[in-house]
């Protein structure tokens, strides 16, 4: 009892003094006033100033100016915050009865966590707020057929092969460039790829997508055993509405559809396709004969189950294929070439936060690839599997340094038969052959570690380190990397990267080795450059970039063996200007200079390689006439691409067939390539849904690109392979159901 | 004994926290009335002074979701007033500062309806700064829509708020006044009966409600609209008798088309 007594007056007392106090120290208010200002002392308004603990505080007026009145005293902290601005505390000490006056700076808020701006070389588009590329802005490009390949093309250092998707980047071979899909590899997302004289096209669509990111160069650690260019797709987690959409047009008709259950925890997508040129080709008389005639199937789709709050469960499956026969001459045959192929990709991923802040992603995922082609007494059969595993974990170390782990198991099979002309220069369906049959397989061990440190508001580096295992080879390979971004004003910044980038040959490179030596191909890559980003509305971005090849796949002085001899450089410097004035026009205009040379035996001089092309120049506007019309240009200039010329012929009178004389390796180069594709789109409504009607017209001006040379039969004359993109016209209608 | 001291203790921390919780809901109601009376005259600067209140009242109460809803819709109504001037960069700034204000309160309470509702509102607001991002815009809106049905289908400010959607979408894309007026007659209904769990949880709406009946029906013009839309402009103003909308621009509406 006494002790409840006790307590009651102390209690009490505590209460008299709390009170006594507060009258004491708080009699008369204090009146608090003065400015608040920003960068080059510009006045913030609608600053808000509190005194912490308390809810005395003011709001600044549009000259920076605040005042406010306050019984308290003594010692605190005033805090002040504004939007895009940090938080600041201010200690301050108020007196009774003396006013204060105070002015405060603050210092703008600097967003440096987004992927545009840490990484060089980068074009990323997603749902952050630093987009480059749309996919609205992949539909709309002129003469990218709604392709993310071909719309990529359309930025700095990369070019487009033979007119088709797959991209070759800063004078580097397209086996350089790896597309990653949710952690997976995705090694062939092409329908015609490799054909004769035929463009490909990628079977990705842009819409499933919620993140792009591609980079040209000083790519981080998480990316291994690849050379130059990393193409990191990511789609949606979990479908957001329902709905079906239907595209018709000249050369295809595609289905596509998404569902959601109510609880918004379950759903799925699909989309499914079939390209039919006939009357494309009815209407734009193409010159080309085609036996087949093109046709391709995709079907596609995925599952995604949300299994907490931030985890996710994910299931990717793509198939396609493709079937063509397409007329190509040779100095001993003149046939069809014939193709035909299939891929089947599967991923399933995992996605949970195993902490309120640190994320794992885990997946598993495989490939299956099959083509066949003939031509003449060649005929080709392979099969390429690849299957992976791959876990990636990440974490905040503390608020400025993040770090990231990861790894990975690949496992690889190359599997090929069929019959090779035992002549190179003699096609002819009688000419002697000999038979193949090659079943070679690997796997490939990698991990990685990675940290992403702020170390100031204006400074941001990544550092990391990643190791590869061979095992075929048994070699291994350690990577670091080292990339850093130093803002220098509101909007513009110095980007720098460096490291070591390895890949490994492919498997059929190996089984043209002695005893599986070949080494992993390496880039040691600088890359420096400069870019002023206004929101995106105003970009202007100039990079000059350095590789320095090593260990690169050769050929045998004297036989047929593979060696790792090959060494060489690619150097050259890229600009990219790009302007929106919202909502009517967009564009942007890219042009890279490339000096890439290789060396292609042990001691061979430097040469031009495949794609030292060294000018490359492309213009893209799209304008919006109104809300639903839409007009758009592209203008594509470049330097043509390198060959080797022939310069004469030996007659082989046992074979009755001419050996080809070569000058030196891509000593020569095709004409200048220009192109002009105009475009339009309509929306529309079609029975009370969305629609909208595309018009296409690439290559308005009917430049007689090239692809390649072919001969005739003594090599006497040189006949120029046209593209078949002459002056096409396509046209099609997508209607939502 | 040692239940008394106990009951003594709880009965302090009691006292305590009904002392700091009057404290809030007298600064939140105030705040809110200060909200409403900024509003009523599309003054931003006012707006910016409720907007600091706000922010001060987190001072007393940390992490609280509704004033974090306050905040966002503060900023929502900041970057209205710069509708009418297409002013981009402040819209687009106030929105997207909504949007992270509206995010954290759905952090700490995700089962509030009007959160989502505000949500949708904010996403209208992206279509005058990032057109381009049309794609991403319509998933964000269909998913905050999907949430607020599955959280209170009968909130009158779902219902106003897909009413406003259809008056400003074109009938060939699926809007259009009729739809408009089908949404906006649900939601004066739900209103009729609608109170709110606290007096400074979200109530506006009332008078918008039939500011947009009255815009709808001056639109359509058919035979007995005229009277209708008086007789909402009324009925509006009646409700809120310094609503900025009413006053100014829907009699301005109503006294062109029929006044001349």
């Amino acid at each position: 009892m006494k002790i409840f007594t006790s307590l009651v007056l102390i209690l009490f007392a505590i209460g008299t003094s709390y009170a006594q106090t507060k009258d004491s120290t708080e009699i008369k208010p204090v009146k608090i006033s003065g400015f608040v200002k920003g960068e080059k002392s510009k006045p913030i308004e609608g600053a808000n100033l509190v005194i912490q603990g308390t809810i005395d505080g003011g709001t600044t007026d549009s000259t920076g100016y605040f005042e406010f009145e306050t019984e308290k005293t003594g010692k605190r902290n005033l805090i002040i915050t504004a939007i895009d601005f940090s938080e600041k505390k201010e200690p301050i000490e108020i007196s009774a009865g003396k006013d204060l006056k105070i002015n405060i700076s603050l210092m703008k808020t600097v967003y440096v966590t987004d992927e545009i701006i840490v990484t060089a070389s980068s074009f990323t588009s997603g749902e952050n707020s630093k987009v480059t590329l749309t996919p609205l802005e992949i539909m709309r490009i002129p003469g990218a057929d709604a392709d993310l390949y071909r719309a990529i093309t359309t930025f700095p250092g990369s070019n487009q092969v033979d007119e088709g998707s797959r991209i070759a980047v800063r004078g580097g071979e397209p086996s350089e460039v790896l597309t990653i899909l949710d952690q997976a590899s995705l090694y062939n997302p092409f329908i015609f790829d490799g054909d004769n004289n035929t463009s490909s096209y990628s079977t990705v669509n842009p819409w499933g997508l919620k993140g792009i990111n591609f980079s040209s160069g000083g790519f981080p650690a998480k990316f291994g055993n690849v050379l130059s260019a990393v193409l990191d797709l990511q789609t949606y987690d979990i479908p957001k509405t329902k709905g079906m959409f239907a595209i018709l047009g000249l050369a295809n008709a595609g289905l596509s559809g998404v569902w959601v259950n109510k609880a918004g925890d379950f759903g799925g997508t699909f989309t499914a396709g079939q390209t039919f040129l006939k009357p494309f080709l009815l209407i734009n008389h193409s010159d080309a004969e085609y036996s087949p005639e093109p046709t391709a199937t995709s079907l596609g789709g995925t599952l995604s189950y949300k299994i907490t709050k931030t985890g996710f469960l994910k299931f990717y499956a793509d198939y396609n294929s493709d079937n063509i026969g397409i007329k190509s001459l040779s100095p001993t045959y003149d046939g069809f070439f014939t193709g035909k192929s299939k891929n089947f990709f599967t991923n399933l991923a995992l996605s949970v936060a195993p902490t309120s802040v640190s994320l794992l992603n885990l997946s598993v995922s495989s490939s299956l690839n099959n083509r066949k082609f003939g031509f003449g007494n060649m005929n080709g059969n392979n099969d390429n599997t690849y299957a992976k595993v791959r876990g990636d974990f990440s974490l905040p170390l503390t608020g400025t340094i993040d770090f990231g782990t990861g790894a990975e198991y690949e496992y690889s099979r190359y599997k090929s038969d069929g019959t090779y002309p035992m002549y190179f220069y003699n096609l002819a369906l009688n000419a002697p052959v000999f038979s193949y049959n090659a079943d070679k397989n690997t796997g490939r061990f990698g991990a990685y570690a990675e940290t992403r440190i702020r170390a100031t508001d204006f400074l941001y580096f990544i550092a990391g380190v990643r190791g590869d295992y061979h095992t075929l080879s048994q070699n291994f390979n350690a990577d670091p990397r080292f990339s850093a971004v130093l803002k220098i004003s509101k909007h513009s910044f110095i980007k720098g990267a460096t490291g070591i980038y390895n890949q490994y040959p492919t498997l059929s490179d190996y089984i043209m080795s002695f005893n599986n030596s070949l080494k992993p191909q390496q880039a040691i890559q600088y890359i420096l450059g400069y870019e002023y980003n206004r929101d995106n509305d105003f970009i202007l971005r100039i990079e000059s970039y350095y590789k320095d090849y090593s260990n690169l796949v050769s050929q045998s002085e004297y036989g047929f063996l593979y060696g790792s001899d090959g060494k060489g450089f690619a150097r050259g410097a890229d600009v990219f200007f790009k302007v929106r004035l919202k909502p009517k026009f967009n564009g942007w205009i890219s042009y890279s200079y490339t000096d890439s040379k290789r060396r292609q035996t042990a001691t061979s001089p430097l040469q031009s390689a495949n794609y030292d092309i060294t000018h490359n120049l492309s213009v893209v506007g799209t304008y919006n006439l109104t809300d639903y019309i839409t007009f758009g240009m592209t203008y594509h200039v470049s330097t043509g691409k390198p060959y080797t010329p022939i310069s004469g012929s030996i007659f082989d009178s046992a074979q009755s067939a001419y050996i080809p004389m070569m000058e030196p390796f891509n000593s020569g180069r095709f004409p200048t390539y220009t192109r002009v594709d105009v475009n339009a789109q309509y929306i529309f409504s079609f029975f009370g849904k969305f629609a909208v009607a595309f018009l296409a017209l690439n290559n308005i001006l009917d430049n007689k690109n090239l692809y390649s040379y072919t001969y005739n039969a003594d090599y006497s004359e040189k006949i120029a392979v046209r593209s078949n993109n002459n002056r096409i016209i396509y046209f099609g209608i997508g209607f939502q159901l | 004994m040692k239940q008394k001291l106990v009951f003594l203790v709880l009965l302090l921390f009691a006292v305590s926290t009904f002392s700091i919780a009057d404290d809030f809901s007298d600064a939140m109601l105030k705040a809110k009335k200060n909200l409403k009376s900024a509003m009523d005259k599309s003054d931003e600067k006012a707006l910016i002074k409720v907007r600091g209140e706000f922010e001060r009242i987190l001072q007393l109460k940390k992490d609280v979701w509704i004033v974090y809803y306050y905040l966002a819709y503060t900023d929502y109504s900041i970057a209205a007033t710069y509708m009418e001037g297409q002013v981009k960069d402040k819209i687009k700034k106030y929105t997207e500062s909504g949007f992270d204000m509206i995010n954290k309160s759905i952090e700490i309470n995700p089962d509030f309806c009007d959160s989502y509702v505000l949500k949708m509102n904010l996403n209208f607001n992206r279509w005058l700064y990032e057109q381009d991002k049309m794609n991403d815009i319509i998933a964000a809106s269909t998913e905050a829509e999907e949430a607020a049905k599955k959280l209170d289908a009968d909130n009158p400010r779902f219902h106003l708020t897909l009413g406003v959607s259809s008056y400003y979408t074109p009938d060939m894309f699926g809007g259009g006044v009729d739809k408009a007026l089908e949404s906006l007659n649900k939601s004066n209904d739900l209103f009729k009966t609608r109170k709110e769990k606290e007096e400074y949880y979200p109530d506006w709406g009332r008078d918008m409600v039939n500011g947009f009946l009255a815009m709808c029906y001056i639109k359509r013009d058919k035979d007995g609209d005229k009277e209708k839309a008086k007789e909402h402009i009324d009925k509006g103003l009646e409700i809120n008798p310094e609503s900025g909308l009413l006053k100014v621009y829907v009699q301005k509406l109503y006294d062109e088309k029929y006044k001349k």
